[in-house]
């Protein structure tokens, strides 16, 4: 891996505002930008909204040094969108020049809404083969639990709780910028869990009813409309 | 007489193009499905509009067990919670499922709960319905990869869906491009009879007089 010059920003997270996997992704990229890599950065939402934004954005992922994803955990995998925009960046690089005789890097971050973080496990080998299928060096991929106590926050706002997860992108920003991949200690740290899971568990369900009570339409949580 | 009883399957068809394998898979598991006296909801996703699940969570506390956003996609649920069988068709994509495929598989959330219970080891949400659905699950890689990473990736794939979705009975099978007739058959076959669709009695193709 080569030391970069320009690092891309893709927010896998479906959601049209603040997300926790954007938080996750823009402090990386902002701690790349401290040791002097450019940054950008595009949502693949907004990426697949037509063919002029998925040109740019293509064209984007062709120009950079080092591409980081982040996104949330869907049903064991990675969103659909993110998906398709894998079969687009495979497609445009299969036998074409884009990115050919370059050394391009892609480093993934996973985060899922289970305490555990093992939850994220198989999602990453997903990127890995990506990486491999469509030219880039793997860089490594950071696995976080809880996300959600995140909450689309920057970062650097609930680093108190998430202060594990900080020093991880500190540690992976740090290799990254040198030219190296993310280090066994990043990933190790992203994994670490903030609190007790049964802890999270407990806060997380009360606030399933609260939101119920605030959104819901009347029917209870366990409905089943289609019994 | 019989010993399976029959019910209905959800055969969600995550192929994007007209890969002939695929399309043998597919035709082998509708025959079979006949064969064994099973209905067949056979949904051809690539022909259908499904937003983008976006992770809104309104399907668990704003409108319990439905989607918010009044598509394909809200018919997902409604069609899996009504099937005995839900089956997976699709090219094997970085290890994982096709973006086609997906696209509907991420509109599964509301089948869960989203309460947080610890089981076993690990940290899951429940089911919302008591009725549970068998698995089965049919990708194709390229010729010589049935052993490859890829194809690991995606049987540990499945094995982590069959946590989340608790199936009786579960089956998966990778099959390389430019597998053959007999090979698609006999393998989608042995799938079949995995999950209890078909045994000896019911082999026969469903146009054949069947002994009672």
């Amino acid at each position: 891996m080569k030391t970069p010059q320009s690092a891309l920003l893709l927010v896998g997270s479906p959601k049209p505002g603040a997300s926790s996997s954007e938080s996750l992704g823009a402090y990386l990229l902002e701690e790349l930008e401290t040791h002097g890599v450019h940054g950008e950065t595009i949502h693949v939402m907004k990426a697949l909204r037509s063919d002029e934004a998925t040109e740019q954005f293509l064209a984007a992922v062709a120009a950079t040094d080092v591409v980081i994803l982040s996104f949330p955990l869907y049903i064991d995998s990675l969103p659909a969108p993110v998906m398709r925009a894998f079969e687009l960046v495979a497609e445009r690089r299969a036998g074409a020049s884009a990115g050919a005789g370059r050394q391009q890097a892609l480093v993934a971050i996973a985060q899922c809404g289970f305490p555990e973080a093992e939850h994220n496990a198989t999602a990453l080998e997903i990127c890995e083969h990506f990486a491999a299928e469509a030219g880039f060096e793997w860089a490594g991929g950071l696995a976080l639990g809880a996300g959600g106590m995140i909450g689309g926050r920057p970062l650097r706002e609930v680093r108190g709780m998430m202060r594990s997860a900080v020093r991880a992108l500190d540690v992976a920003a740090a290799a990254l910028a040198a030219g190296r991949p993310v280090p066994g200690e990043a990933v190790t740290l992203m994994a670490k869990p903030a609190f007790p899971a049964f802890a999270y568990r407990f806060v997380a369900n009360r606030q399933w009813r609260g939101e119920l009570k605030k959104r819901g339409s009347g029917a209870p949580l366990d409905a089943q409309p289609f019994a | 007489m019989t010993t399976t009883t029959s019910g209905t399957a959800l055969l969600l068809d995550g192929r994007a193009d007209g890969e002939p394998t695929l399309a043998r898979a597919h035709d082998a598991l509708v025959d079979g499905l006949a064969a064994g006296g099973w209905a067949v909801d056979d949904w051809r996703l690539l022909d259908e509009t499904i937003a983008w699940c976006t992770g809104c969570f309104g399907c668990w506390v704003k409108t319990p067990g439905v989607c918010v956003h009044n598509d394909a996609g809200r018919e997902v649920a409604e069609r899996a919670a009504r099937s005995d069988l839900l089956i997976y068709l699709t090219p094997v994509t970085f290890g994982g499922y096709s973006s086609e495929l997906k696209k509907a598989l991420d509109h599964l959330v509301p089948l869960k709960l989203p309460d947080l219970r610890k089981t076993g080891a690990d940290t899951r949400h429940p089911q919302r319905y008591d009725r549970n659905h068998d698995l089965l699950v049919v990708g194709t890689v390229p010729a010589g990869q049935a052993d490859g990473a890829g194809a690991r990736t995606f049987r540990r794939l499945v094995e982590r869906n069959c946590l989340n979705l608790q199936p009786e009975r579960r089956a998966a099978g990778v099959l390389e491009r430019g597998a053959g007739e007999w090979e698609v058959g006999v393998t989608v076959g042995a799938l079949l009879e995995e999950v209890g669709v078909i045994s000896d009695e019911r082999a026969r193709p469903a146009n054949e007089e069947r002994v009672a």
